[in-house]
């Protein structure tokens, strides 16, 4: 296990003040938001940060830390000796037990038995929370999926490491982006006999090269020629859940909308499919298309600039 | 591996009071007291007891507790945060679904 300098990872001084280490997560906190930042591995620093901070901010934490770690620099070998937080105590503040969960597995080795069992007393399982990615396909038909998670467990000496926990999910049809889904008795395991917690999964989509999702409504482009969309015609489109006959009005413009009503994601109300048109032109490649192109150009008064003046 | 687990879709009146709570790992007095201050989208009944919420009202909590926590923001600031990351995100939806990067 590699040993984490907390005090590199936000930037500041060993002997940082509790306010400078505040105002230099802060500004971390705000770089790495996982939901604006830019940066390419935002959620990763993000916790990371979140872990320098859960440590750095607590004076128990960081008394321990500060006393194990004087020797170690970032990314050394690490093993904590036996027994070495005796005369500590730690509490959980901050970041609950589920959210540090995420943390490393130095964390895990370090403070993962804050708040572990003792007392006697009974408690249910914090709910854990993670996303999940999708494609579109399971929303439009519902189906099986195999998700791992990183959970933390507790061995005999009441540590606890971070395990993969793998699980077979059937997920119900209509999921879109954004939602949540619910798999009970998922999450912690309760204390002294108390149920577990639950586990919470928000859906994403993988991006998908022709379709786009927004809520239940799913938008895709159709290609047409010139002649279908000035003349109209009934083409064939394929769409999620198969394929379908469509009618392309005469006179259609690049850029219209098809409205196909409830073949979005299904739910209720379901969604809608709208398949824009997207008018091709075919290339002046050949004798007999340049000599097509050449009567048009003859014969049809037509100047898309007409509206543009000068 | 497991046996298959059934997952159930959170929509409308999907979680109740205590529910909410938990999954957002804070006490139930907490999320009381950012209900009664508006920071939900819809106004819910006075009495606590006829409550329900849904999984977007859910990650919605999530992000303010988060903000609350990381910026020690209070919690209409929070919810402001809130609303302007989730119009973010409608909006680089749309700009996908015209076919547009949002980078």
């Amino acid at each position: 296990m590699e040993f984490k300098d907390y005090y590199q990872i936000l930037g500041v001084a060993r002997d940082a003040s509790a306010e400078a280490i505040k105002k230099a997560f802060r500004k971390l906190a705000r770089k790495y938001h996982p939901d604006v930042s830019k940066e390419p591995d935002a959620e990763a620093r993000m916790k990371e940060v979140n872990e320098a901070y859960a440590v750095l901010a607590d004076t128990e934490k960081r008394a321990a830390y500060d006393q194990l770690g004087h020797d170690y620099h970032a990314g050394q070998d690490f093993r904590p000796p036996p027994d070495w937080d005796a005369g500590f105590e730690f509490t959980g503040r901050g970041f609950s037990g589920a959210e540090s969960a995420e943390f490393s597995d130095f964390f895990s080795q370090l403070f993962g038995h804050m708040g572990g069992q003792g007392g006697g007393f009974r408690a249910r399982g914090e709910d854990h929370h993670a996303k999940i990615l999708l494609d579109l396909e399971v929303a439009y038909r519902g189906g099986k999926r195999a998700i791992t998670l990183r959970v933390p467990r507790q061995d005999a000496r009441g540590r606890v490491a971070l395990a993969d926990h793998s699980l077979n999910v059937r997920i119900p049809k209509g999921v879109h982006a954004g939602q949540v889904i619910r798999l009970a008795g998922q999450g912690a395991p309760g204390v002294g006999g108390g149920p577990a917690g639950d586990l919470y999964l928000e859906v994403h989509f993988e991006p998908h090269p022709r379709y786009r999702v927004e809520d239940r409504d799913v938008y895709a482009t159709l290609p047409v020629t010139p002649w279908e969309a000035a003349l109209g015609a009934t083409v064939k489109a394929s769409v999620p859940d198969g394929a379908v006959e469509v009618r392309i009005p005469a006179a259609s413009r690049s850029g219209g909308k098809l409205r196909l009503k409830r073949r979005g994601i299904p739910g209720e109300p379901p969604g809608d499919l709208y398949l824009v048109l997207e008018i091709h032109l075919p290339p002046a490649d050949a004798p007999r298309a340049r000599e097509l192109y050449e009567t048009m150009a003859r014969e049809l008064a037509f100047d898309p600039r007409r509206n543009q003046g000068g | 591996m497991s046996d298959e687990l059934e997952a159930l879709l959170l929509e409308r009146a999907a979680l109740t009071l205590e529910e909410l709570a938990a999954g957002c790992c804070v006490e139930v007095s907490w999320v009381v007291a950012r209900v009664q201050a508006d920071v939900l989208h819809d106004n819910p009944p006075t009495d606590p007891a006829l409550w329900s919420f849904s999984g977007r009202d859910l990650l919605r909590l999530r992000r303010i507790r988060a903000l609350e926590r990381d910026f020690d923001a209070n919690p209409e600031l929070a919810a402001l945060v809130a609303d302007l990351v989730e119009e973010l995100d409608r909006l680089r939806t749309r700009l996908s679904r015209a076919g547009l990067a949002t980078d």
